[in-house]
């Protein structure tokens, strides 16, 4: 026994570190993002984003608190793309690396997990990634988001097809069992119905689903109109390079998330074309924002000259930095780094910005800006087609049959 | 004395450490319990089981339900009831499932555990489908850490009084020989059944207690594979079917993995990846062949030599 | 379901069948003859589907083609792993060996996702997509190659286990270590082999499925547990158990995906239990 007592002893002298503490003048922030597993690229995009904001906001000079300018420092963990290990690196941020203020993870299920542990610390967080309006039903106090909710995602590609052709009649909606897509794909069928068009079906698949040919085949035998995918780009990908191989020819197939990735491209190469996708943010609109950047395009334009292996900018880029330009202003406006003062003043908020306008509803997600809807076209470009006040191109529809192509 | 010295230690932890390495130990005592519980039948019994976390997810759901429902139960009581209904579930599903052997029960009690993770996937009016439920938010860590310690060491007392026990006795004979253990006049079902429920009834009550503490709960978190294998690999690092065996390992793998990924950020489970197969080369049978053999009567003290030997005792030329 | 869709579902499932069978070709004669239940399985159908995308992205070979260059790579690949690290291990319990393949699942998986990043790949040429029409049915021709494919090597693999002297070995040596070793086998050459073979079959399998799904480096892990089912439903010891395997497993699934894929997986795994209680030997296994 007394052997086990040592080695316990040991284990336990072994988690026992110090870690650094931050100097004076610099605010902490804190972030669990993905950096491996299932959605490790797209934690990627947010650490990036995060970053670019964080250096711009640090390059001016920082934030200004009572007179005081403050740098701001950025803590990351890896949550491995499992929501469960985001609670337990909040509480690391929070408890052992005593941030101020937390940013969010990447997607719905891990911002779902964070939000209540940041009511449990009173430590406000704005999220970039989370637009599940499930993570805003609880009633917390100390999340918000800068995004759009879920179920306005699709809404887009709905009302663009609706205004090109009086004809449509069906749709057919299927999406990832998950927090986010679910609310996507449910959101979708609820506003085609209440147009008038007819669900011929709708259905959810599991999560790391690695063939929806079963449901490709049942979706052919119906012929709708208009194709919805909610899912993440992995199914995507899976459901256009499927519909090839089926046959599966709507007249229009659109996504919540791929196509405003540059991957859609990169693995579908021409059989991306003429595929919608719904988009947070594109350089194409037309703000004019009280921020670093001003504008959609001087964002771009500043982020690509720091980060040169951005082709395309992915919206998960934009939307983090957002919510880091929302916490400076929360902070700035607040006069103070107490958490309590910061939540209220984030609350308070409303500017816009490159990104659109910040506002947060009494839940506390942002449902003041719009969505757009970007299209993958056959000169290897995507434009963004809808809404039409800022469209760079007219969106080409119908889809051609997958044999009628060149 | 040493024994003694690390109760007391464990005891005054809050006092001691930040809140945040408390949560760290109270997920190890998490882990030890689900370990000790898959001790029980994968280690005392022999039945590799690969769905325990299943009745992590039963007691977490069952626990966070009547906690929100409109009975708006207590937190202990709601516990019990979460760990009652996974071993009347275990118990029903292991009376066909327990007949099955060797891998064939892994793949069985698999596919439980995914079957029972899609369902809870889909019932939303009951589990709010994959959205998941929140729990009433509790902030005391320390709450945490002495109910998880509290039910660590009943399990410790459990374990030993099951190995000694004619229950014990049976199980270990199954695992050795179950047709000659069943012309002994063992009741194999009974005993299968027993090591299974009780199995169950530990990964309820660390779920509940996860759940609790997560306040946060989905099928996707809960439901998932990884706990399934973390507790077998907590119990293989400490030694199969031994008492302490599954809280040491448990301790070992939980505070090793903290540790190595809040200092690789990227490269974690390589770090990880790479002890555990350096542990599995030279201490193929666990950390207790090194701390057990000195109680035999006979048998020196383990040295960094047998290491080697190790190694060369278990490879094929 | 309709005369059309149902026999588009039953082509479906004979297709995904073929590419299944690969996937748990390999794990099931590592599984078979060594008694090694090989989580890293998964690992190697990755490296497999990362060599095929990068022959053909890099050099513009066709994915068919590099199917050989993926098998030999994983072929050493294996070799190395087993006689450097799991023949260490190999007389330990079984449950170390699971324990020491997880460790690698776990370092190789993250090393890929190191440097390769983990950015979604597939590998996209101008026939992906395409293929035929048989009445309502549409066959696309990488899914036909690919079960092509697959039905040879289960061929070439089920002949070299029968006709050759490894493979007799090999065999001889799963059913009774100490009755082959007196009849001079090297087993530690055999188990390299028998690994290695897995592995190469595993690399295959990565090159087909390359083609067919987006993969990133946590393709693997699914794969895995098919394999772990297919072996069980259809039962060890033979090759054409493998297919019988794949072939339920299949079938079950895209007939469920049809109708309740929400519920595709739960019902999958409840018929594979429910199978399992009546044949505890598996499907195609004889009675242990």
């Amino acid at each position: 026994m007394k052997r086990t007592a040592m080695v316990s002893l040991l284990a336990l002298a072994l988690a026992l570190g110090a870690f650094p503490v931050a100097a004076e003048d610099t605010i902490s922030f804190g972030a669990a993002v993905s950096l491996t597993g299932k959605t490790a690229k797209e934690g990627e995009y947010t650490r990036d984003g995060y970053n670019f904001a964080v250096d711009t906001v640090n390059a001016q000079g920082g934030i200004a608190v009572a007179g005081k300018k403050y740098k701001i420092a950025v803590k990351y963990y890896d949550d491995e793309s499992k929501s469960e290990r985001t609670a337990q690196l909040i509480e690391k941020l929070i408890n052992e690396d005593k941030v101020t203020f937390i940013l969010g993870p990447y997607g719905s299920a891990p911002s779902g997990t964070a939000a209540p542990i940041c009511e449990k610390y009173k430590i406000p967080m704005i999220e970039a990634n989370g637009s599940a309006e499930s993570i805003f039903s609880k009633g917390y106090k100390y999340t918000f988001a800068v995004l759009s909710p879920a179920k306005l995602y699709l809404k887009g590609v709905i009302d663009l097809v609706m205004s090109r052709d009086k004809t449509v009649k069906t749709v057919a909606v299927l999406g990832e069992n998950e927090p986010f897509s679910k609310e996507v794909a449910s959101g979708a069928a609820d506003y085609a119905k209440e147009k008038g068009l007819q669900v011929v079906y709708q259905e959810l698949y599991p999560t790391g689903t690695q063939d929806v040919s079963a449901l490709l085949t049942r979706i052919k035998g119906m012929n709708p109109d208009v194709v919805l995918g909610a899912g993440h780009l992995q199914d995507s990908l899976l459901i256009v390079k499927q519909a090839k191989d089926l046959g599966v020819s709507p007249k229009a197939m659109g996504f919540s998330v791929g196509p405003s990735s540059p991957e859609f491209r990169e693995n579908l190469k021409g059989n991306a074309d003429y595929i919608f996708g719904s988009t947070q943010w594109t350089e194409a609109l037309k703000y004019n924002g009280d921020d670093p950047w001003k504008t959609p395009k001087g964002y771009a334009e500043a982020f690509r000259a720091k980060n040169p292996k951005y082709n395309v900018i992915p919206y998960q880029v934009a939307e983090s930095s957002a919510a880091v330009i929302a916490f400076c202003r929360a902070i700035e406006k607040a006069g103070t780094l107490d958490p309590t003062k910061v939540r209220d003043a984030i609350a308070a908020l409303d500017f816009m910005t490159f990104y659109g306008q910040i506002k947060f509803d009494s839940r506390g997600i942002n449902i003041y800006k719009p969505m757009a809807i970007e299209q993958l076209q056959p000169d290897g470009k995507k434009y963004t087609v809808f809404p039409a006040a800022v469209a760079e191109k007219e969106a080409l529809y119908p889809m051609p049959a997958w044999d009628k192509r060149k | 004395m040493g024994f003694l010295a690390l109760l007391a230690l464990l005891l005054a932890l809050p006092k001691l450490v930040s809140s945040y390495k408390l949560l760290t130990y109270t997920r190890f005592l998490i882990l030890a319990l689900m370990a000790q519980g898959w001790n029980f039948i994968g280690g005392y019994t022999g039945y590799a089981a690969f769905g325990n976390v299943a009745y992590f997810g039963i007691g977490a759901y069952t626990t966070g339900l009547l906690m929100i429902g409109k009975w708006h139960v207590p937190f202990f009581p709601a516990l019990a009831a979460g760990a009652l209904l996974s071993a009347c579930v275990a118990i029903l599903l292991g009376l066909p499932i327990l007949r099955l052997k060797g891998h064939y029960f892994a793949i069985a009690t698999l596919g439980v555990a995914e079957a029972l993770a899609q369902v809870a996937d889909n019932w939303d009016s009951l589990t709010d489908g994959s959205t998941g439920i929140d729990l009433p938010i509790k902030s005391e860590g320390e709450f945490f850490y002495y109910t998880a310690l509290g039910f660590v060491i009943l399990g410790l007392l459990a374990t030993w009084a099951f190995a000694r026990s004619k229950i014990g006795y049976g199980c270990v004979a199954i695992r050795e020989d179950q047709d000659a253990a069943r012309m002994l006049g063992i009741n194999t079902t009974l005993y299968k059944g027993i090591a299974y429920a009780i199995s169950a009834v530990f990964a309820a009550i660390a779920g509940g207690i996860t759940a609790y503490q997560n306040v946060h709960v989905t099928p996707g978190d809960f439901f998932k594979i990884d706990y399934t294998l973390q507790m077998i690999i907590a119990t293989i690092i400490g030694g199969v079917g031994s008492v302490a065996g599954p809280v040491l390992g448990a301790a070992v793998y939980q505070l090793l993995s903290t540790y190595i990924w809040g200092r690789f950020i990227e490269l974690h489970p390589t770090v990880l990846g790479f002890i555990i197969i350096f542990f599995i080369v030279f201490l193929p049978r666990g950390l207790m062949t090194v701390i057990g053999r000195r109680r035999k009567s006979g048998e020196r003290p383990f040295k960094a030599s047998d290491l080697l030997a190790n190694v060369r005792a278990h490879r094929v030329t | 379901m309709g005369g059309a869709e149902l026999g588009q579902i039953f082509v479906n499932a004979v297709l995904l069948s073929g590419i299944l069978a690969l996937v748990a070709l390999g794990f099931s004669l590592v599984w078979g003859i060594m008694n090694i239940v090989n989580l890293a399985h998964g690992a190697f159908i990755v490296l497999g589907a990362y060599i095929t995308f990068f022959l053909h992205e890099l050099l513009g070979v066709d994915p068919f083609l590099s199917i050989p260059v993926a098998m030999l790579a994983l072929f050493t690949l294996g070799w190395i792993v087993q006689r450097g690290l799991i023949n260490q291990v190999i007389k330990a319990p079984l449950l170390a060996t699971f324990l020491l393949t997880f460790g690698l699942e776990l370092l190789i998986v993250n090393l890929i996702n190191y440097f390769f990043k983990a950015d979604l790949r597939s590998v996209t040429t101008p026939y992906s997509g395409t293929g035929f029409t048989l009445g309502p049915v549409r066959i696309p021709y990488i899914r036909l190659g690919a079960l092509g494919v697959s039905l040879v090597l289960v061929a070439a693999l089920a002949w070299f286990l029968k006709s050759s002297r490894t493979g007799r070995a090999i065999r001889a040596t799963g059913m009774d270590i100490d009755a082959a070793r007196l009849t001079g086998v090297k087993v530690a050459t055999i188990y390299a082999a028998t690994f290695a073979i897995g592995a190469g079959m595993a690399g295959a399998a990565g090159s087909l499925l390359s083609m067919i799904v987006p993969f990133d480096p946590t393709l693997g892990g699914a794969y895995t547990q098919r394999a772990f089912a297919i072996c069980v439903l259809g039962g060890l010891g033979n090759v054409a158990n493998v297919v019988i395997g794949a072939a339920i497993y299949a079938f079950v699934d895209v007939f469920v995906g049809a109708r309740l894929p929400s519920l595709s997986r739960a019902v999958t795994f409840a018929i594979l239990v429910l199978l399992l209680i009546l044949r505890p030997q598996g499907i195609a296994g004889k009675s242990v």
